[in-house]
């Protein structure tokens, strides 16, 4: 019952999260898998700070992730500081500061968290994990495809089957709008409409603006331009200005080169897709599996990007929203990621010095293994095994008489010399 | 489970207008015609999977991709800012959110003097940003149910309420001051369906178009 006179004082802030063992192994399992794939693909791993001063950070900051920044004063040097609300501005900033002598291109990978701030409603992270890459000093559409091509791998590295990767085309949008001249509230608005595909609302914003037919039919085909890639064919009938046709092109050239991979049913498009509009300049993707309702990974091309820190240079990239991830996989993962350590070591009375002795013996061979202290029975030290996810409970006798090997669920037991058990692979 | 379509339908008149119009496309379920109190009803042949919930309870099951599809009315969408496709206009549900006072007040009421006015509401959000947008200050207070009341017996001046013929607004000696938006039911779906099952849902959406009037329509 809850006793609404004496609220427990929360532990933790909202929006960040504990995690326990058994997902913390997932968390780093993902991690690592992710990590793997970045490394094959010749990405190398920065580490970037957890503070950035708030001037240097912004420039690099898309969307609403400016006003979503945690920031505050700086005692040393009394100016603002932020923690970073996303790290690829930092990436970008060390690429065009310190690597700025370095040849290009320049493919780097991170791995960490940022902190944004959320509206008040229950179930929203205000910590996010990243995993992810930029490339940097490439425009070709090889560069785009190579990115998409690495976050289907990253997917199917972290165990996902079933996905979709959703590509979209800021450009295209943008050559459908230049047509247009509306004022940047209605842009802003028909913009809006666009992204939820609420042609209703859409039809509406046209009659007031007094679009011609011939725009109109244009911009009310972008809402319904998802789906295969027969997507591109029926915008290519559709639009006839050049800003939109180069988009197209562009896609065309990178699903040729997606299916060269063999990855293109992976794929689909969607070119009334607008997340990211205000720094995004060209290709742009998300991964969904089915069922979870956030992309777990997102990306794109930002040109513009590297000229904000002084440096101007083509750049893509994407980024993996662990959590996200996790929370998609989470049951797949059950079976894959077990938090388990091989042996607890028991020692019979008198057999303390026994055991410590071939603890380490057992760790060399390579078993995890960490040894049982309490004084205690055998049957405490098994229910304690079989709660804390032991593979074995190593049961160590006085002298020379044989070990005891037993499985804490099943309670079967072998009974076999130390040599036998170091030689063995599997338990 | 990941071909099938789920959708969640509010109950009550909603869902049927949904079913009735979702019939005429090929989208039936069967066993919701029978009398029971499930919750959950299937078309395992069409591979269909309906849930009936509470209205301002659809776009959550859809936005955590518990339901695919949900069909809900705009002013529940305008309250609660989900990230949420909204593809097609249903028509039906036709009604108005607005702002109400009672007619006694209104003989010597201007809005332009309207500052740090109580509103009594079942949409905190809308009413905060529709007054925000006019730069007036109010004082909001949130309820469940019966709005007119509120003025009646000195809780508020005036409400934000969903009005569709004006009848009860008119019985409690209320008049409508400002419309803030026209409310009809919405298609809504959920970003990855619309993505991993976009052959599908592309065609539902497509035949719905296809399909729903160019009238408004009360739903009652």
């Amino acid at each position: 019952m809850i006793n609404s006179n004496a609220l427990p004082e929360s532990a933790l802030p909202k929006g960040v999260r504990d995690f326990l063992p058994l997902k913390a192994a997932k968390v780093e399992y993902l991690q690592q898998q992710l990590q793997q794939v970045m490394a094959a693909w010749g990405f190398r791993p920065v580490i970037t700070p957890q503070l950035e001063f708030f001037d240097q950070l912004e420039k690099g900051l898309g969307g609403d992730l400016h006003a979503r920044a945690f920031r505050f004063d700086d005692r040393q040097s009394g100016r603002l500081l932020a923690f970073p609300p996303d790290i690829t501005p930092q990436i970008a900033r060390i690429a065009a500061t310190r690597m700025r002598e370095l040849p290009l291109p320049l493919r780097l990978s991170y791995s960490g968290k940022v902190l944004r701030h959320t509206e008040e409603q229950a179930g929203k992270n205000r910590e996010i994990f990243q995993v992810g890459v930029e490339l940097i000093g490439l425009g070709q559409p090889e560069a785009d495809a190579e990115m998409i091509a690495m976050a289907i791998e990253c997917l199917q590295g972290s165990g996902a089957k079933d996905f979709t990767l959703d590509i979209g085309q800021v450009e295209f949008f943008r050559g459908v709008m230049d047509g247009l001249s509306l004022s940047s509230d209605l842009a802003r608005r028909v913009a809006g409409a666009i992204g939820r595909k609420d042609s209703t609302e859409l039809r509406a914003l046209l009659d007031e603006a007094g679009v011609d037919e011939a725009a109109r039919e244009e911009v009310l085909a972008l809402p319904r331009l998802f789906g295969g890639r027969e997507v591109l064919e029926r915008a290519a009938k559709l639009v006839k200005n050049q800003r939109s046709q180069r988009a197209l092109d562009n896609l065309t050239q990178v699903l040729a080169l997606l299916d060269r991979h063999g990855i293109a049913e992976y794929v689909t498009f969607d070119l009334g897709e607008l997340r990211g509009l205000d720094y995004h300049t060209g290709i742009t993707f998300q991964g969904f599996l089915p069922g979870y309702g956030q992309a777990v990974c997102s990306g794109g091309r930002y040109d513009g990007l590297m000229a904000n820190y002084g440096n101007p240079a083509p750049a893509t990239g994407f980024t993996f929203d662990l959590l996200n991830l996790l929370f998609a996989l989470d049951r797949a993962l059950e079976d894959q990621v077990k938090p388990r350590t091989d042996l607890l070591v028991y020692a019979c009375e008198g057999a303390v010095l026994r055991a410590q002795q071939l603890t380490p013996r057992l760790r060399a061979a390579g078993f995890s293994a960490a040894r049982d202290m309490l004084d205690r029975s055998i049957d405490e030290a098994l229910a304690y095994a079989r709660l804390m996810n032991y593979r074995r409970l190593l049961v160590v006798p006085v002298g020379e008489a044989a070990l005891r090997l037993v499985n804490p669920s099943s309670e079967n037991e072998d009974s076999l010399t130390l040599e036998e058990l170091l030689q063995r692979k599997e338990l | 489970m990941s071909d099938w379509i789920t959708f969640a339908l509010p109950k009550g008149r909603i869902l049927e207008d949904s079913m009735e119009l979702f019939a005429q496309i090929g989208i039936t379920c069967p066993e919701m015609s029978e009398k029971s109190r499930k919750l959950v009803f299937e078309n395992p042949e069409l591979k269909l999977r309906f849930m009936a919930v509470r209205a301002t309870d659809v776009p959550t099951y859809v936005e955590y991709g518990c339901a695919d599809i949900g069909v809900v009315g705009k002013d529940t969408l305008l309250e609660q800012g989900k990230d949420l496709y909204e593809p097609v206009d249903m028509k039906f549900g036709y009604c108005r959110l607005v702002v109400a006072e009672p007619k006694d007040l209104q003989a010597e009421d201007n809005p332009l003097n309207w500052s740090n006015i109580r509103v009594a509401t079942k949409y905190p959000n809308v009413t905060e940003r529709y007054f925000a947008e006019k730069g007036i200050q109010v004082e909001l207070i949130k309820l469940y149910g019966s709005i007119e009341l509120a003025p009646l017996v000195g809780l508020s001046e005036r409400i934000v309420d969903l009005v569709s013929t004006g009848g009860t607004l008119k019985a409690n000696g209320m008049v409508e001051v400002d419309t803030i938006a026209e409310i009809t039911s919405r298609l809504i779906v959920n970003r990855a369906s619309l993505k991993t099952k976009h052959q599908r849902i592309g065609k539902i959406i497509a035949a719905l178009e296809k399909v729903v009037g160019d009238e408004v329509r009360i739903s009652e």
